[in-house]
C-alpha cells in the first residue's frame, strides 16, 4: 500500500517528502517493457549498457555512503531507477565506458554531492546524460546497429522524407535503447494507475508540447506528424518517467500543471528551433531551475536600510587626479607610437603568409581599385542574412611574373564563430575553384572549434568548383560541395562554412 | 521589433550567458546569490548600469576614439566612464529617491568592479555593433545576469547546507550548482529563430 | 627567510591569490581551458601586478586619500593597456588566444585589492617582491588548473597529445561547465585535507557590504580610512 504522494498543503516547502521504496519499485516495474524491448531489439550490447549503467549507479553511491559513513541508502531503489532512466537514453552503439561515466556523474554531483536522496534539484539522469552529450558529442549521437548507419525518425521528418509510423510506435526503428512508445506508454499507464506518479505533469507536458508543435512546427497540427514527434526524441520517457521525479518537481497540483507546460513548452522550442534532436533532456533540466520559483508563491519582503554618510567634497583631490591621468596619458601614446609600427608589421606578416597559403605560384599580390570600389559599396553591414553575421575584409589579387592573374585572395571574417570571430582567406582561381582556405582570426575552443584550423578540415574546400558549400552535420559527406562538420563543433564549422560561401558569392558578384 | 534586435537579446541573455558561458561577473554572482531578493535588487541594479554604460561607451568610441584614433585607449576610458556613471547615478538616485536608493543603491559600487561591464562595453567593439544594437546587447546581457543569479538564488535558498558533505559546503557546492547551471545552459546553444 | 624571499613565499604558496586568497575568479575559470593560456594570462597579469605595485607604492605619499580608487584604476587601466599593445605586437597568437581577458585585467581583484592591502603602505622594493609573488602564485594556479582542464577535456598536455587514440577525452572540461566543476573540486579537495583557504568569502551572502577585492569592509568606511 503505497503512501499517497502528493501533498496538496500551499508552498513554500523547504524540502520534499522522500520517496519510498515502494514506489522506486514500481517505477522500475514500469520501466521494464521497454527496456525487454530494447533487449530484443538490440541484442546484448544493449543489456550490458543497461547492465553497466545500473551497477555503475548503484555501487557508486554504496562506495560514496561508506567513504561518507552514511547509512546506505542504495535500499530505497533510486539508484537502480537512475541508472535504468539513464541507460535507456541511451543509443544502442555507445561504449560501455559512458553508461558509466554517465551513472557516477549522475550519482555523485547531481545527488550525493548536495546530500543524497531529496536534496538534488535536477534530475540525475538527465544531467547525465547532457553531461554525456557535452563530453562525447560523436559517440552520443551514432546510432548504427551493427555498423549500418540510418536516420532516426525524427531526422528523417526534418528532412521531410516519408516515416513509417506503426513501426515507429512499436519501436522498430533507429534510436536509444526504451525508445519503444508502446512500451513506454504501457509503463506510464502502469504507474498513473499505482499512484506512483500523477497525470498533472505528463498531461501538460504532451499537450503543450502537441500545441506548440501544431503551431510553431514545419507540419502543423499534422496528427500523423505529431504524433511522431510525441513518440520519438524522449518525450515520452520524459513525461511520464523524468519530469515526475518528485524531488525535482513542484509540489502543488497547480504548480504541477504549470511546470509541465513549461516543460513542454521549451521542449516545443528546442525541437523546432534548436539544431540539435536533444530538445527535451534540456527542457526538463532547465525547468529544474524553475521549480523553487512555482512553489514559491511569496510577497516580496520590506528590503533592508542602511545609514549612508555624504560624499565629501574633493576639488583639490580633482586637481592631482587630473595631473596623475594627463601623465598616464602621455606615457600610454609613447608606448603605443613605438608600438604602432611593430604591430602593423604583424598584421602584415600575417596577411601574406596567408594570402601565400591560399594563392600559392603568385608574383605578387596587388589590390585591385575595381573590386575596392565595390567592397567599400558594401558599407559596415553584413554581407547577407542568409550567412549570418558575414563580412567581407578585403581582397587582393594574385599576380604571377608576367603580371597575369592566376587568382584572388578574399579575406571574410564571420562574427558567428562559438568563441568569437572568425577570419579566413579563401583563395580562388580564374575560374572560381577554391585552391585553399586559411585562417587569420581563430580562437575557438580547444580540441573542438580550434580543429577547423587543422588540413583534415580545411582541404575539403580544397579544389572544389561550386556556388555554395553545404555544412553536413552528421559526417560522411559525399558530394563535392558538402563539407563534414568538427565532430561536437558545428557552431564553429557552420561559421566557416557561412563565411567561405559569403566569399563565393561576394566572387560570383563583383569579380567574376 | 526588429528580428535581429531579438535575436540579440537571446543570444546574449541565453545563449551566450554572460556568466554561465563567458564567465563575467562571477564575484557578485557568487556572493550576492544567497538569497533571492538580494539577488533581484542586484540584477535591476546591473541591467541599469550595463545598458547605460553600454550606450555611452559605444558613442564614445564611435565619435571620439574613432575619429582621433586613439582606440587603443579604450579600456581606460571605458572603466573611468564606468566608475564615473556608477558615482552619478549614486548621488542621482541618493537624492531623488531614497526608497530607491535603500533597495539598489548599496550595490552599485559592486558593479564598478564587475568584470562583465567593461566586458560587454569591450564586446560591442569586437562585434562591430553601433550604438542600438550595443544598447540591447548590453540589455540582453543584463538580462541574462539577472536571470542566472536569480535562478542560483533559487537553487541555494534550497540546498540543505546540514546534508552537504563537510568538503563541500560552503563554495564548493554553490560553484557545482553553477557547474550543472551551465550545462542546462547548454540546451540554448546552437538555437536560430 | 629575508623580507623579499618571504614576499615570495607568500604569494606563491601561504595566500596564494587564486587557491588561498580566492581572488580573481572571472580569469581563473575563463582562460584555463589550456595550460599555455593560463601561462600567458598569469604571465600577463604579473607584469600589470608588478609594476602597479611598484608605481602606487612610490606614490602612496602623493595619491590623495579620497581619490584612491580612482586612481589605482587608471594607474591600473594604462599598465593594462600597455600590456595589451605589447602582446599585439610581440606574441599575437597569445593576444588571439586571451581576447578580452587582457583588458579585464583592469578589474582583477588581485590588482586592487593588492594595491589597497598592501603596496599603498610599504616601501616600494617590499611592494614589487609582494607583486612578483602574488604573479608567480597565480600564473602557478592557471597552469595548474589549465593542465587539468586540457588533459581530462582533450587529452592534450601543452598542446602535446597525451592520450592515445583510443581513449576519448571527456570535452565537457574544457567548456564552460567543467571549469565550474574543476575549481568546486579543488576547493573541496582543499576543505578535505583542512587547507585554509577563504572559499566561504566568495559565498558569503552580501548586503551591499561586500568590498571583496580589498577585504576593508564597507565602502563607507573605507573612504574614512586615514593613510598609513
Amino acid at each position: 500500500m503505497n503512501e499517497k504522494l502528493l501533498n496538496m498543503s500551499s508552498s513554500p516547502h523547504v524540502r520534499h517528502r522522500l520517496t519510498t521504496g515502494a514506489v522506486m519499485t514500481d517505477v522500475t516495474l514500469a520501466l521494464l517493457p521497454a527496456a525487454v524491448f530494447g533487449i530484443y531489439r538490440y541484442g546484448i550490447h544493449a543489456f550490458l549498457i543497461l547492465l553497466i549503467s545500473v551497477a555503475s549507479a548503484v555501487v557508486t553511491e554504496f562506495l560514496y555512503d561508506m567513504a561518507a559513513k552514511k547509512p546506505l541508502t542504495i535500499k530505497d531503489g533510486s539508484a537502480v531507477v537512475t541508472g535504468l532512466l539513464l541507460g535507456l537514453s541511451l543509443s544502442p552503439a555507445v561504449p560501455l565506458y559512458l553508461p558509466c561515466l554517465g551513472s557516477v556523474f549522475a550519482i555523485l554531483f547531481v545527488k550525493c554531492f548536495f546530500g543524497g536522496l531529496g536534496k538534488n534539484f535536477m534530475n540525475p539522469a538527465l544531467t547525465g546524460r547532457c553531461f554525456l552529450l557535452i563530453s562525447f558529442g560523436s559517440a552520443m549521437t551514432n546510432f548504427s546497429v551493427d555498423g549500418v548507419s540510418s536516420a532516426t525518425p525524427l531526422a528523417a521528418l526534418r528532412a521531410g522524407e516519408a516515416v513509417n509510423l506503426s513501426q515507429t510506435v512499436l519501436g522498430y526503428t533507429t534510436g536509444v535503447i526504451g525508445g519503444s512508445a508502446i512500451a513506454l506508454l504501457i509503463g506510464g499507464i502502469f504507474l498513473l494507475i499505482t499512484g506512483g506518479i500523477t497525470f498533472e505533469i505528463p498531461a501538460a507536458f504532451i499537450a503543450s508540447f502537441a500545441v506548440f508543435m501544431g503551431l510553431f512546427g514545419d507540419q502543423g497540427f499534422d496528427p500523423s506528424s505529431l504524433l511522431l514527434h510525441i513518440c520519438g526524441g524522449g518525450v515520452l520517457m520524459g513525461a511520464f518517467f523524468m519530469a515526475t521525479d518528485p524531488v525535482t518537481s513542484p509540489v502543488t497540483s497547480r504548480g504541477q500543471l504549470l511546470y509541465g507546460a513549461v516543460t513542454g513548452i521549451l521542449s516545443g522550442l528546442f525541437r523546432v528551433y534548436g539544431s540539435s534532436a536533444d530538445s527535451v533532456s534540456y527542457a526538463i533540466i532547465i525547468a529544474n531551475m524553475t521549480v523553487p520559483f512555482i512553489d514559491k508563491i511569496s510577497v516580496p519582503k520590506p528590503l533592508g536600510y542602511r545609514s549612508i554618510s555624504g560624499k565629501p567634497q574633493f576639488p583639490k583631490a580633482a586637481v592631482n587626479l587630473t595631473i596623475i591621468t594627463l601623465c598616464a596619458g602621455l606615457a600610454l601614446s609613447s608606448v603605443y607610437l613605438l608600438t604602432k609600427d611593430k604591430i602593423e608589421e604583424q598584421k602584415l606578416a600575417a596577411n601574406a603568409a596567408s594570402y601565400k597559403e591560399v594563392c600559392p605560384d603568385v608574383e605578387s599580390f596587388v589590390s585591385d581599385d575595381a573590386i575596392n570600389t565595390k567592397i567599400e559599396a558594401l558599407g559596415d553591414g553584413i554581407y547577407d542574412e542568409k550567412f549570418g553575421k558575414t563580412f567581407i575584409n578585403n581582397v587582393v589579387v594574385g599576380k604571377d611574373a608576367a603580371d597575369t592573374t592566376v587568382g584572388y585572395v578574399i579575406s571574410v571574417s564571420s562574427g558567428d564563430g562559438y568563441d568569437g570571430t572568425i577570419t579566413l582567406s579563401v583563395g580562388l582561381d580564374t575560374e572560381g575553384t577554391v585552391l585553399g582556405i586559411s585562417f587569420t582570426e581563430l580562437h575557438e575552443t580547444a580540441g573542438m572549434g580550434m580543429l577547423c584550423g587543422e588540413d583534415a578540415f580545411r582541404s575539403q574546400f580544397t579544389g572544389v568548383n561550386t556556388d555554395a558549400f553545404i555544412l553536413n552535420k552528421a559526417g560522411g559527406s559525399t558530394a563535392d560541395n558538402e563539407i563534414d562538420s568538427v565532430s561536437g563543433a558545428s557552431t564553429s564549422s557552420g561559421a566557416v562554412v557561412n563565411a567561405v560561401n559569403t566569399a563565393l558569392a561576394f566572387y560570383a558578384s563583383s569579380i567574376r | 521589433m526588429n528580428t535581429s534586435l531579438l535575436l540579440i537579446i537571446i543570444t546574449t541573455a541565453l545563449v551566450n550567458n554572460v556568466v554561465l558561458s563567458q564567465f563575467l561577473g562571477i564575484c557578485s554572482f557568487l556572493g550576492v546569490s544567497k538569497q533571492i531578493k538580494t539577488s533581484l535588487s542586484l540584477g535591476v541594479a546591473v541591467i541599469f548600469v550595463i545598458t547605460l554604460s553600454s550606450g555611452v561607451a559605444s558613442l564614445l568610441y564611435d565619435f571620439l576614439l574613432v575619429p582621433l584614433h586613439l582606440e587603443y585607449l579604450e579600456t581606460i576610458v571605458f572603466i573611468l566612464v564606468i566608475a564615473a556613471l556608477v558615482q552619478i547615478v549614486e548621488m542621482f538616485l541618493k537624492k531623488t529617491s531614497p526608497a530607491i536608493y535603500n533597495a539598489l543603491g548599496i550595490y552599485l559600487p559592486l558593479i564598478t568592479t564587475n568584470c562583465a561591464v567593461l566586458g560587454v562595453a569591450l564586446t560591442n567593439v569586437q562585434d562591430g555593433y553601433n550604438f542600438i544594437q550595443s544598447v540591447t546587447a548590453g540589455f540582453g546581457t543584463a538580462v541574462g545576469y539577472t536571470i542566472s543569479i536569480v535562478l542560483l538564488a533559487g537553487i541555494r535558498e534550497r540546498i540543505d547546507e546540514a546534508s552537504v558533505p563537510l568538503p563541500f559546503r560552503g563554495a564548493p557546492v554553490v560553484l557545482l550548482s553553477a557547474a550543472l547551471m551551465s550545462i542546462a545552459f547548454m540546451g540554448f546553444a546552437g538555437l536560430s529563430l | 627567510m629575508n623580507k623579499y624571499a618571504e614576499r615570495i613565499y607568500n604569494g606563491v604558496v601561504k595566500e596564494n591569490p587564486s587557491l588561498i586568497l580566492m581572488l580573481g575568479m572571472c580569469p581563473t575559470l575563463a582562460v584555463t581551458t589550456s595550460a599555455v593560456n593560463g601561462i600567458g594570462m598569469g604571465l600577463s597579469t604579473l607584469a600589470v601586478l608588478i609594476f602597479s605595485n611598484l608605481i602606487i607604492s612610490f606614490m602612496r605619499k602623493i595619491i590623495p586619500d579620497q581619490v584612491r580608487l580612482p586612481a589605482y584604476i587608471v594607474i591600473v587601466a594604462s599598465l593594462v593597456t600597455v600590456v595589451d599593445l605589447l602582446l599585439q605586437a610581440y606574441a599575437p597568437d597569445l593576444y588571439a588566444a586571451l581576447g578580452i581577458y587582457i583588458p579585464l585585467i583592469v578589474v582583477n581583484c588581485i590588482i586592487l585589492g593588492r594595491a589597497e592591502a598592501y603596496a599603498n603602505k610599504v616601501e616600494p622594493g617590499l611592494a614589487l617582491f609582494d607583486g612578483l609573488g602574488m604573479g608567480l602564485g597565480f600564473t602557478i594556479a592557471l597552469t595548474l588548473i589549465g593542465m587539468i582542464r586540457e588533459l581530462l577535456g582533450s587529452g592534450k598536455l601543452f598542446g602535446f597529445s597525451i592520450l592515445p587514440d583510443s581513449v576519448s577525452p571527456i570535452a565537457i572540461f574544457v567548456k564552460a561547465p567543467g571549469a565550474f566543476l574543476v575549481i568546486a573540486l579543488i576547493i573541496a579537495v582543499m576543505n578535505a585535507l583542512h587547507i585554509k583557504n577563504n572559499s566561504a568569502d566568495l559565498v558569503k551572502g552580501c548586503d551591499g557590504c561586500c568590498n571583496h577585492c580589498s577585504k576593508s569592509g564597507c565602502q563607507n568606511e573605507y573612504k574614512e580610512d586615514k593613510p598609513v
